[in-house]
């Protein structure tokens, strides 16, 4: 046990601000990762194959060096998805810490193809206990591919949960990522998109933070391509004492004339003990782009409770009512499972 | 045309009036005990001034140089001289400023703004005020208005209750230095209830080669006064990098008003590492106004600690980074009481392959309940050699607060150069007309003649790099 | 000396690589009011954007006279100057640039002289009054946060101020309510005189009945498929451009 810094930003800024990184105190990095087996893999598309082999793992950023060097020493879940064509099937991952899984050190690669369309769910579930997991999921979107991806970490409270994404986004690809950031003592998550021309990446997420949990997300996406796209959604809500740094990168690089880049994050303060820190980041090499951020954090409008108040609902109800409804944006679009799962997470964690 | 009339008019060189270094005593280059010591010998200091000096020193070599920003490799202290002590004494009257020293400020328009506008002028030259005067009637009312070194020894007391409390040195490497090596600058108080209603401005001039300006500005607006501040600063361009690290502390009382404006337009040699806090008090108020054309780097973050309720900030500011130039300018405050407001109005422009970065902070502790905080940054990139950075950092510790950030990247629009070009401005009016309407909120809260000065400055600006 | 002021020749124009005029053909004397219509997507904005060499649109072939000299390669501000003027379907938001200064530097930009500031504040006062403009809006920013109606009403006030000899509307009407299309109709009255002329693009009727026109067009694919005297107008609105589609030979 020891302290260790991850999500190290882009770009510093003064280390008075204490942004820079995220440093952890007593995480215990398990030297001993034993065979995962409660995961289930849903595949009913025939152009799609899912294969558990190694890949190698070549990343940019990633949630730090001690962790990413775990996943390539010592995964014990390696999965490649390989797309091909337009597939109509939901590809769903599902893995379930329990006493025996514990620890979960999972690679996943998938590679969109040209011309594929598809869409995946990859979920982290857990029983009660205090479990670990550590994850990449790398994606690579071929030319013109379209691939929408939704990762749901809904693990307890006692166990810390590490996460990196990392894509590369080719000509014309359209990325679309649906986060659910629910779960976890600790979340860590780190995002990068390396986005070409014409292509689009979007990301919608949503977190919610009680207790004493800390959410530090360290999102990057570099905008190379002309005519390029990236679109960044961040909502969230913080009760008890909670910490949440959301951290946005939007970096327009040299020649990605036209691109079109924006970055929004809002956070609902619950509690008088939360603490909510953002660095929404817009670098600029390039004159002719349109880029935006904006950040915003405060109180659930009192105008609105009270309007639905005086509908019937109590203080409680009424606050979950407006969370769920700013969530709905990543919400409605799942099934009906995965939706109620949500809300009954978000009805429990807000009592 | 009225505008080209403005471009003829100015003279090009008026910042670039190069003197004989022809000073009085120069201390050698460098930094260490003997160096500073020999500084609080050449002022004959009181003794507690010459301990904070060294002890300023030993902090300076403890400290490390910023692990982010701008990279200041190019400094080398070696190379710097921290004190150069002009010819004559500190004047109450133009006629008794040496001669070379007056045409440089004459050229400048000093003498000129303080018949028409102003209250009150300090010039500085190198490390000494030469030039410190008031209107009558402010003195009368008990209006404070000298350079620090006669505020040390004629106002020790209030001197040494103030003196680097808001800004401690412990802050940054450059606050050090400047404790270490600080000259000059200006002391001001205004005594309760007194209303300031013209400005006073001090106007800092380096024009000693491989040297540094360190002066020291402390204002004390006690409670429910007024006053209006303004600050102007240049230097002709030297091949070798000059230094300026100034220091300015604002105490703002109990219902009173301060307001900080700025016109900085160093040399593009100067590395501007400057350091400037104000400490708020209940219901007073301090806004900031800067504009930023000059230097080569700067590293300049106004802050504003908002100590007690209902305190108020606003901060109106504009850099231009050309070629070669990396301004790295923003804001801080902290909300530290009940009911505390900020209003951050940043704008930026940058093109030639300057490096314009907006860098932040605001932090609102969990005491300021009710508070409200409103941040927009634009950014203008005139070309594609050129960087715009926004790296804005929010830190909220209560739920009681409304807090919006917005920013925007991005060119001129190709259309609305067409429709300015349909009423018959050419390409090169039509892009500095825009330019100036982007800058407009700044200008807007400067005093006519600055507001006049900035629009020639952004003009200068754009010469050459449009068309 | 000759009576007239615009003449096109076969002109061909792109926008974005997509031909959009082919071959136009147009012609206006002093003292005329025209109308271009048709419908949409025909051509009608790009002619006028064409006309004021926007460098988005690429003209291909043929030639603009103006006054008998060829503007082809003249540049926006050039053809400004000698006189054409152009009210934007959506005219432009200029943050920090007041209406009044505006006007003045425009003003003293086109005609070169020195603009008397009291006598000018007048003039200003009065076509504000005339065209209903709340005179408060002399110090707004140019067109920021001005409904559509009130940006129109921009564009005319910027054209009595201008006084251009050929003076382009480019759907100045539409998006108006009748009241607005009344003031505006007035503003055009105001301006126009026999020594200069109107050209007006316009995908409805409405501001016809409030003006006297000369020469309505009909501008199909690229391409004027029909010229008339006013009446012209009035069957479009009762039967649409249906049968003057198939003159469209592709």
């Amino acid at each position: 046990m020891s302290i260790i810094k991850l999500n190290e930003i882009p770009l510093r800024t003064s280390r008075n601000f204490n942004i820079n990184n995220i440093k952890l105190e007593n995480i215990e990095i398990p030297s001993k990762i034993e065979k995962f087996n409660n995961f289930k893999i849903i595949n009913n598309n025939t152009n799609v194959k899912i294969n558990e082999i190694k890949k190698d793992i070549n990343i940019k950023y990633g949630v730090g060096d001690i962790l990413i060097n775990q996943i390539k020493d010592n995964s014990n879940i390696n999965i490649e998805i390989d797309i091909e064509g337009k597939n109509k099937e939901t590809i769903i991952l599902e893995f379930e810490l329990d006493d025996n899984n514990r620890n979960l050190v999972d690679n996943i690669n998938i590679i969109a193809k040209e011309n594929s369309v598809s869409n995946v769910i990859i979920k982290y579930v857990s029983k009660d206990n205090k479990f670990y997991h550590n994850g990449i999921c790398n994606v690579t979107a071929q030319k013109s591919s379209k691939i929408s991806i939704t990762i749901l970490n809904l693990i307890n409270d006692l166990s810390d949960n590490f996460y990196t994404i990392s894509n590369i986004i080719n000509d014309e690809a359209s990325v679309n990522y649906k986060i659910v950031d629910f779960g976890g003592k600790n979340s860590i998550s780190n995002y990068y998109s390396n986005i070409s021309e014409n292509a689009v990446n979007n990301i919608d997420t949503i977190y919610l933070g009680d207790k004493e949990k800390i959410i530090d997300i360290n999102y990057i996406a570099e905008l190379y391509g002309k005519f390029s796209k990236i679109n960044m959604n961040v909502e969230g809500a913080l009760n008890d004492y909670a910490k949440k740094n959301f951290k946005g990168t939007i970096d327009f690089k040299r020649g990605c004339s036209k691109a079109v880049g924006s970055e929004n994050e809002y956070c609902i303060l619950l509690s008088d003990n939360v603490r909510a820190k953002s660095l929404p980041m817009l670098l600029c090499g390039e004159e002719d782009v349109e880029g935006e951020h904006s950040a915003a954090a405060g109180k659930v409008d009192a105008k609105q409770l009270f309007y639905i108040m005086s509908r019937g609902f109590s203080y409680n109800e009424a606050l979950k009512l407006i969370i769920r409804a700013r969530f709905n944006k990543v919400i409605k679009k799942l099934d009906e499972d995965l939706k109620n799962i949500i809300i009954e997470e978000i009805d429990r964690r807000l009592k | 045309m009225r505008q080209k009339t403005y471009l003829d008019e100015i003279n090009t060189n008026m910042y670039d009036i190069k003197n004989k270094d022809n000073y009085e005593y120069k201390a050698k280059k460098g930094l260490n005990k003997e160096i500073i010591e020999e500084i609080s010998r050449q002022k004959n200091e009181v003794q507690w001034m010459r301990e904070f000096r060294l002890k300023a020193l030993d902090m300076y070599n403890k400290l490390d140089l910023p692990t982010w920003g701008p990279s200041l490799e190019e400094l080398d202290m070696n190379e710097i001289a921290t004190y150069v002590k002009p010819k004559g004494n500190m004047s109450n009257s133009w006629e008794d400023v040496p001669e070379d020293i007056k045409n440089t400020f004459d050229a400048l328009g000093i003498p000129e703004a303080e018949k028409r506008s102003l209250a009150g002028v300090g010039a500085q030259y190198d490390s000494e005020v030469v030039y410190h005067s008031m209107k009558e009637d402010l003195i009368k009312q008990g209006v404070i208005y000298t350079d620090m070194e006669t505020a040390l020894r004629d106002y020790e007391d209030i001197v040494k209750e103030h003196f680097m409390k808001c800004v401690p040195i412990s802050d940054h490497k450059f606050v050090a230095l400047h404790g270490a090596v600080w000259s000059g600058g200006s002391f001001v108080y205004v005594p309760k209830g007194v209303d300031v209603k013209i400005p006073l401005q001090s106007y800092f001039r380096l024009n000693s080669p491989e040297s540094g300006q360190f002066e020291h500005t402390l204002i004390i607006v006690d409670e429910g006064a007024r006053l209006h501040f303004i600050e102007g600063c240049s230097a002709p361009k030297y091949n070798k990098i000059n230094l300026h690290a100034g220091c300015v502390e604002l105490f703002v009382k109990k219902n009173a008003y301060l307001r900080y404006s700025t016109i900085e337009n160093w040399s593009k040699n100067m590395l501007n590492l400057n350091t400037k806090k104000a400490i708020v008090e209940e219901n007073g108020q301090i806004d900031w106004v800067t504009g930023s054309f000059g230097s080569k780097i700067s590293m300049l973050y106004p802050m504003s600690i908002l100590n007690g309720k209902g305190a108020k900030t606003e901060f109106t500011g504009i850099s231009f980074a050309g070629k070669g130039q990396n301004l790295d300018t923003g804001f801080k405050v902290v909300h530290n009481a009940p009911n505390t407001s900020s209003v951050v109005n940043s704008k930026s422009i940058s093109k030639n392959g300057g490096i314009a970065t907006y860098r932040s902070l605001v932090r609102i502790m969990p005491k300021a309940k009710n508070s409200k905080c409103s941040v927009s940054c634009e950014s203008l990139m005139l070309d594609s050699y050129s960087k715009s950075d926004t790296i804005p950092f929010n830190d909220i510790r209560t739920e009681e607060v409304e807090f919006s950030h917005e920013a925007k990247i991005g060119k001129i629009s190709d259309k609305t150069i067409f429709y300015l070009m349909s009423r018959g401005l050419s390409e090169e009016e039509a892009k500095s007309m825009i330019v100036r309407g982007f800058a407009y909120p700044i200008s807007k809260e400067l005093p006519v003649e600055y507001a006049v000065e900035m629009n020639n400055l952004i003009n200068l600006e754009l010469e050459g790099s449009i068309g | 000396m000759s009576n007239t002021l615009l003449e096109i020749n076969n002109l061909f124009a792109n926008v974005r690589e997509k031909e959009i005029l082919k071959g136009l053909n147009l012609k206006i004397n002093k003292g005329e009011v025209h109308v271009i219509m048709g419908p949409n997507g025909a051509g009608k904005s790009t002619l006028a954007n064409v006309i004021l060499n926007n460098p988005l649109y690429e003209k291909k072939e043929g030639n603009i006279l103006f006054e008998n000299e060829n503007i082809n390669n003249l540049k926006t501000d050039e053809i400004a100057k000698k006189g054409i003027f152009m009210s934007f379907q959506s005219p432009e938001e200029i943050p920090g640039i007041s209406v009044m200064n505006f006007l003045k530097y425009a003003r003293h930009n086109i005609t070169g002289e020195p603009v008397k500031i009291f006598a000018f504040k007048e003039e200003i006062k009065k076509y504000m009054e005339e065209l209903n403009i709340n005179p408060k809006y002399m110090d707004r920013s140019l067109n920021v946060g001005f409904s559509g109606g009130e940006k129109k009403k921009n564009e005319i006030l910027q054209m009595l101020v201008l006084n251009p000899k050929l003076a382009i509307l480019d759907e100045t009407d539409s998006g108006l309510d009748v009241d607005a299309i009344r003031t505006v109709s007035k503003g055009i009255e105001m301006f126009k005189n026999d020594n200069n002329a109107i050209l007006i693009i316009t995908h409805g009727t409405k501001i016809l009945k409030e003006l006297k026109v000369d020469y309505v067009h009909v501008l199909v694919d690229g391409k004027i498929v029909k010229t008339s005297s006013g009446e012209l107008a009035q069957e479009i609105e009762e039967e649409g451009y249906k049968k003057y589609k198939k003159y469209d030979i592709g």
